[in-house]
């Protein structure tokens, strides 16, 4: 497995990211000038312990919360052109992001009120993808592609944890993304559930997906392809980490 | 349904997933919808049906009370410049029996010619169409009072004491001759060859006249009632009493209508409470959602599409609203109109949906909740994916002066229980939804202490007219009688204390042309009554050795504005004009027409009837209305068996249950719109303890975990809305002042012509109080036995 980066132009480049939050004991900085890329077909993780800024690093990414200095360019399918996404207004950010990303959070944020399938089609309806019956079957065939087709009329209520995590990869995979964005996928998942979920990561890995997975458990390191180890808020190289 | 976009079913979800938060939001729609609608259609119906129905019995535009005449003269009439047609009627007043020893008045009229009758014509409803010789046909209105139907016997007992019997063949309906008189009595229709069977001489004393050009020109009619009334004048018939109609307006129209128009205040009141509501409760679900909104921008939702989501969902809400409110307001429309029509004695026209009040109801149930819920949904729906998937809120935390004066009160109110102290705190930290809630249920509170202080100044303002009215028993004649031979016969029946002679005139009011500008009745007590105490406005009363002195009620500002004691007046009384002095304006029923007084010894000598009377009040020993109701039948009886032409003896305060009935049927809307208002008040509170519950849930959780049994939680939950509701009452009771202020002063125009005096009564603050505590508990109790019924592991998985 390669851990440096490959020499093709990154679809994901973060350059100098600085994050800084105000809090009543004065300024805290969550990101001390992060600078790195991801590449196509890559399965980075991002390695750190509780505290250390991965997942407001991931927030850079997704555009979910605001960065105090620095850019964020993502490179979109085909020959569009590179954005510069904090450079986007609310509304524009959350259509990009709809139709470019796969966003996965540890606790699913599925809604409870709608079904699996309807769950799963609603990126489609508010990206403008959705065609009546065909948006249907292509949620039906995510369902079967996370092995929960038969479950696709339940409330999220009604199926496991593990269950409810695959049904948000389908949900991810809904406007068929280049790049998934997970934050600890597996953290609230028992091993062998874990397992399976890793298992499509990397399966969706071999189909052409980029993915980008936040983890504190250093044990899943060999299973990316790429790893960046972070710690207080900039990047470490494996050696330093492994020592603190 | 397959075809919907997943949006629009998480909007179907989120209307069904909570029923009673949807229940909630829809029912006070649809309460503000229902009453508008109903208080609008009948508006309408009314507006349009009174003056029809009305207009359709061809109602005469002049009516007047005259000293009998003949054919020639009605023949000469006719011939006066504007009159289109003239009919005279024989009005004679009689009782019928009601029962073995009850007996109510009772005017029957004779019509010359029922076939040829052109002015105030009759309905038939039920049976003949007209009084065969020596039968009666009965007016509809009277029905209840009589108790008698088609086919029954009623006996009739004429001025002379005669009694008649006659079989009742028919039910006509009258909408023009008793227009506008709440204390008329019923009427009954003879043929005019039965007079006289009855004793009656074949004149007529009732002149009706339509006139020829603009039949709803008040002016040109008063022109035309001039000319007739110079022509009576001529042939030497005195006129008693004038009153002119337009054609297509019932006299009482504008009353109810202005009456109407109160209700509909009162409707748009509800309204905006429920729109406080509505605001209340989608700002709750708004916060709730907080974490859908995130999630969904997070998958590609944009602000606009999430805020059209949550105005489609308002939009639903009000459709269904609509959907329960257009029939229930449609039906409840017709049935008021239909009761005033009952009441009022005109036909409607049949039912029919009001295009008016369903626009008003669609705009009403679409548009307020899309005011009221804009804030709330455009504000939520920026709610942002970080807020979303971190938990952030930045406005969680709050310290205003409330907070730190509840914080400072829990440190040094030590005794207090730590429940109800939290109990407290938890009232005032959603400040927001608790001014909203406060305001609604204030406002319901207010306006339900109001129409209790209206119904009391009603009923002062009826007390104050009874102090016109103070004898215990009224006792007419249908001739003069010498005063101290009355006396003699009255002070001999025992019970009766004290008797006074009254007589009675009629005056005109004349310009300095010499026509009339309004007629006068004037009532004259002997000099030093004890029997009238009147509520001067200006002035004096009549004083013993008064002469050519009037006073006037003050409905006689209407027609002299400027109008002060010491002014005159010129008055052609019994065919004498003379200048008058005004010395005392007083307050009396406006609408009854125009009352004065002056003395006895004066209006006797005028009317050449020294030392006689044809009206005596009697006081007797006990004042309660039964004992007065048994005197009135002792005293008729006895003056009936010594051979002396009673037409009427009753208690002294009939007229006026007559009158307060009337007004109960106002009273009773009012309090239906004030409860109403009540409902909208206690669903506001519901529904914000609800969602209080909700918000609170993890603390709830905690309390649990920390040893809070079921009562403990029910019973901080409860508290707090019994803080509420107390808190309401107290600001309800002041808002109620000015609200009470504005309806007296309406009200008291609308129905009486004068405004009420304020009145602020504890019986309206006493049963609020009451209520309120009792809506505050219930409206607490489901949301408290919900907290209470939540489980450690519940509250944990909660989010």
């Amino acid at each position: 497995m390669p851990l440096s980066a490959p020499a093709t132009q990154p679809l994901i480049a973060l350059r100098d990211v600085v994050k800084v939050y105000a809090t009543p004991a004065g300024d805290f900085p969550a990101l001390k000038g992060i600078t790195a890329e991801v590449y196509p077909g890559e399965f980075v993780g991002i390695i750190g312990k509780s505290g250390a800024g991965k997942s407001t690093l991931l927030n850079m990414i997704t555009g979910v919360d605001h960065l105090t200095a620095g850019e964020v360019v993502v490179r979109g399918p085909g020959d569009q052109q590179p954005v510069s996404i904090h450079q986007l207004g609310e509304n524009a950010l959350a259509h990009w992001r709809g139709r470019n990303l796969g966003v996965i959070y540890q606790s699913f944020q599925l809604l409870p009120m709608l079904n699996l399938v309807d769950n799963i089609t609603l990126p489609m309806d508010f990206c403008g993808l959705y065609r009546p019956f065909g948006s249907r079957g292509r949620a039906l065939e995510l369902l079967r592609l996370v092995d929960l087709e038969g479950h696709a009329h339940k409330l999220p209520a009604y199926i496991s944890g593990g269950q409810q995590q695959r049904v948000a990869i389908a949900r991810a995979l809904a406007n068929d993304p280049p790049i998934l964005i997970a934050d600890e996928p597996t953290g609230s998942l028992d091993s062998l559930t874990a397992e399976t979920i890793f298992e499509l990561f990397e399966k969706l890995v071999g189909q052409g997906k980029t993915i980008v997975m936040v983890t504190h458990d250093n044990s899943l390191a060999p299973r990316f392809t790429r790893r960046l180890y972070i710690a207080d808020g900039a990047l470490v190289e494996a050696e330093s980490y492994a020592s603190q | 349904m397959l075809a919907m976009r997943p949006r629009w079913r998480k909007v179907l979800a989120d209307l069904w997933e909570n029923k009673a938060r949807s229940l909630l939001v829809i029912v006070s729609i649809a309460v503000g919808v229902f009453s508008v609608g109903m208080i609008a259609g009948a508006y309408v119906i009314i507006s349009h049906d009174m003056g029809a129905s009305y207009a359709s019995a061809n109602p005469a535009n002049i009516e007047m009370r005259t000293a009998p005449f003949s054919d020639e003269l009605l023949a000469a009439l006719e011939q006066v410049e504007g009159v289109e047609a003239a009919e005279g009627r024989c009005f004679t007043s009689v009782r019928v029996r009601t029962g073995p020893d009850s007996w109510t008045s009772l005017n029957l009229v004779s019509v010359a010619d029922y076939r040829e009758s052109q002015i105030n014509l009759l309905v038939p409803l039920e049976g003949a169409a007209e009084p065969g010789r020596r039968e009666v046909l009965l007016e509809r209105n009277g029905l209840e009072k009589i108790g008698a139907a088609v086919g029954d016997v009623l006996e009739f007992e004429l001025p002379d004491g005669t009694v008649r019997s006659m079989p009742v063949t028919g039910i006509v309906l009258d909408q023009s001759s008793n227009a506008g008189d709440f204390l008329a009595s019923p009427l009954a229709y003879v043929s005019f060859d039965t007079l006289v069977w009855l004793h009656q001489p074949e004149t007529y004393n009732r002149l009706y006249v339509t006139v020829s050009s603009d039949s709803n020109d008040e002016a040109y009619i008063r022109q035309v009632a001039d000319a007739v009334n110079d022509r009576l004048e001529r042939s030497r018939c005195q006129v008693y009493r004038t009153h002119v109609n337009k054609t297509n307006e019932h006299p009482l129209q504008s009353t109810v209508q202005a009456i109407l128009g109160v209700l509909g205040a009162l409707g748009v009141l509800i309204v905006l409470l429920s729109s406080s509501l509505i605001a209340n409760t989608l700002s709750a679900l708004l916060s709730q959602h907080q974490r859908h909104i995130g999630v969904m921008k997070l998958v590609g939702g944009r602000t606009f599409q999430i805020f059209g989501m949550y105005i489609v969902l308002i939009l639903v809400y009000g459709m269904i609203a609509l959907l329960i409110a257009i029939p229930l307001g449609g039906q409840a429309a017709y049935a008021l109109a239909q009761l005033i029509a009952d009441q009022m004695n005109f036909n409607l026209l049949g039912y029919r949906i009001v295009p008016l009040a369903f626009l008003i109801q669609t705009v009403i149930a679409l548009g307020v909740p899309l005011a009221s819920g804009f804030v709330p949904v455009n504000n939520g729906s920026r709610a942002t994916v970080l807020q979303a998937v971190s938990g952030y809120n930045p406005g969680a935390v709050q310290s205003g002066w409330i907070d730190r004066l509840t914080s400072q009160a829990a440190e040094r109110l030590t005794w207090i229980s730590r429940p109800l102290l939290i109990a407290l705190r938890n009232t005032f930290r959603r400040k927001g939804r608790l001014a909203l809630t406060l305001f609604t249920l204030t406002m319901g509170g207010a306006i339900f202490v109001a129409v209790f202080n209206v119904r009391s100044a009603l009923n002062n303002y009826l007390d104050s007219i009874g102090h016109y009215f103070l004898a215990d028993v009224a006792l007419n004649f249908d001739r003069p009688y010498r005063r101290n031979e009355i006396e003699d016969v009255a002070l001999r029946i025992p019970g009766v204390e004290a008797i006074e002679g009254w007589t009675y005139a009629s005056a005109e009011v004349l310009r300095p042309d010499d026509t009339v500008e309004v007629n006068l009745q004037i009532l004259a007590p002997p000099a030093g009554s004890t029997l009238v105490s009147p509520n001067l406005l200006s002035g004096r009363w009549i004083e013993p050795g008064d002469e050519k002195v009037i006073t006037v009620s003050e409905g006689m500002l209407e027609h002299y504005p400027d109008l002060q004691p010491g002014d005159t007046l010129r008055l052609k009384i019994a065919g004498q004009e003379d200048e008058w002095t005004v010395v005392g304006l007083f307050k009396f029923v406006g609408v009854q027409g125009l009352v004065g007084y002056a003395s006895y010894e004066t209006i006797s000598d005028l009317l050449t009837q020294p030392n006689q009377a044809f009206t005596y009040r009697i006081v007797t020993d006990q004042h309660n209305y039964a004992y007065q109701d048994q005197m009135a039948a002792t005293i008729d009886r006895h003056f009936r068996d010594l051979g002396y032409h009673v037409s009427l003896a009753e208690a002294g305060s009939d007229s006026l249950d007559t009158a307060a009935e009337s007004l109960d049927i106002l009273i009773t809307f009012l309090l239906i719109m004030a409860l109403l208002t009540a409902t909208v008040g206690s669903m506001g509170l519901a529904g914000t303890m609800s969602m209080n519950v909700l918000d609170r849930t993890r603390e709830i959780g905690v309390m649990r975990s920390i040893g809070a049994v079921d009562w403990v939680v029910m019973r901080t939950v409860i508290i707090e809305g019994l803080i509420i509701g107390l808190l309401s009452w107290f600001m309800g009771c002041i808002v109620a002042v000015p609200i009470t202020s504005l309806l007296s002063a309406i009200i008291g125009q609308t129905v009486f012509a004068t405004p009420l005096d304020f009145t602020y009564t504890v019986t309206g603050v006493a049963i609020w109080l009451g209520l309120v505590l009792v809506l505050s508990a219930l409206a607490s109790v489901l949301p408290a036995r919900n907290a209470a019924r939540l489980t450690i592991r519940e509250v944990l998985a909660y989010e």
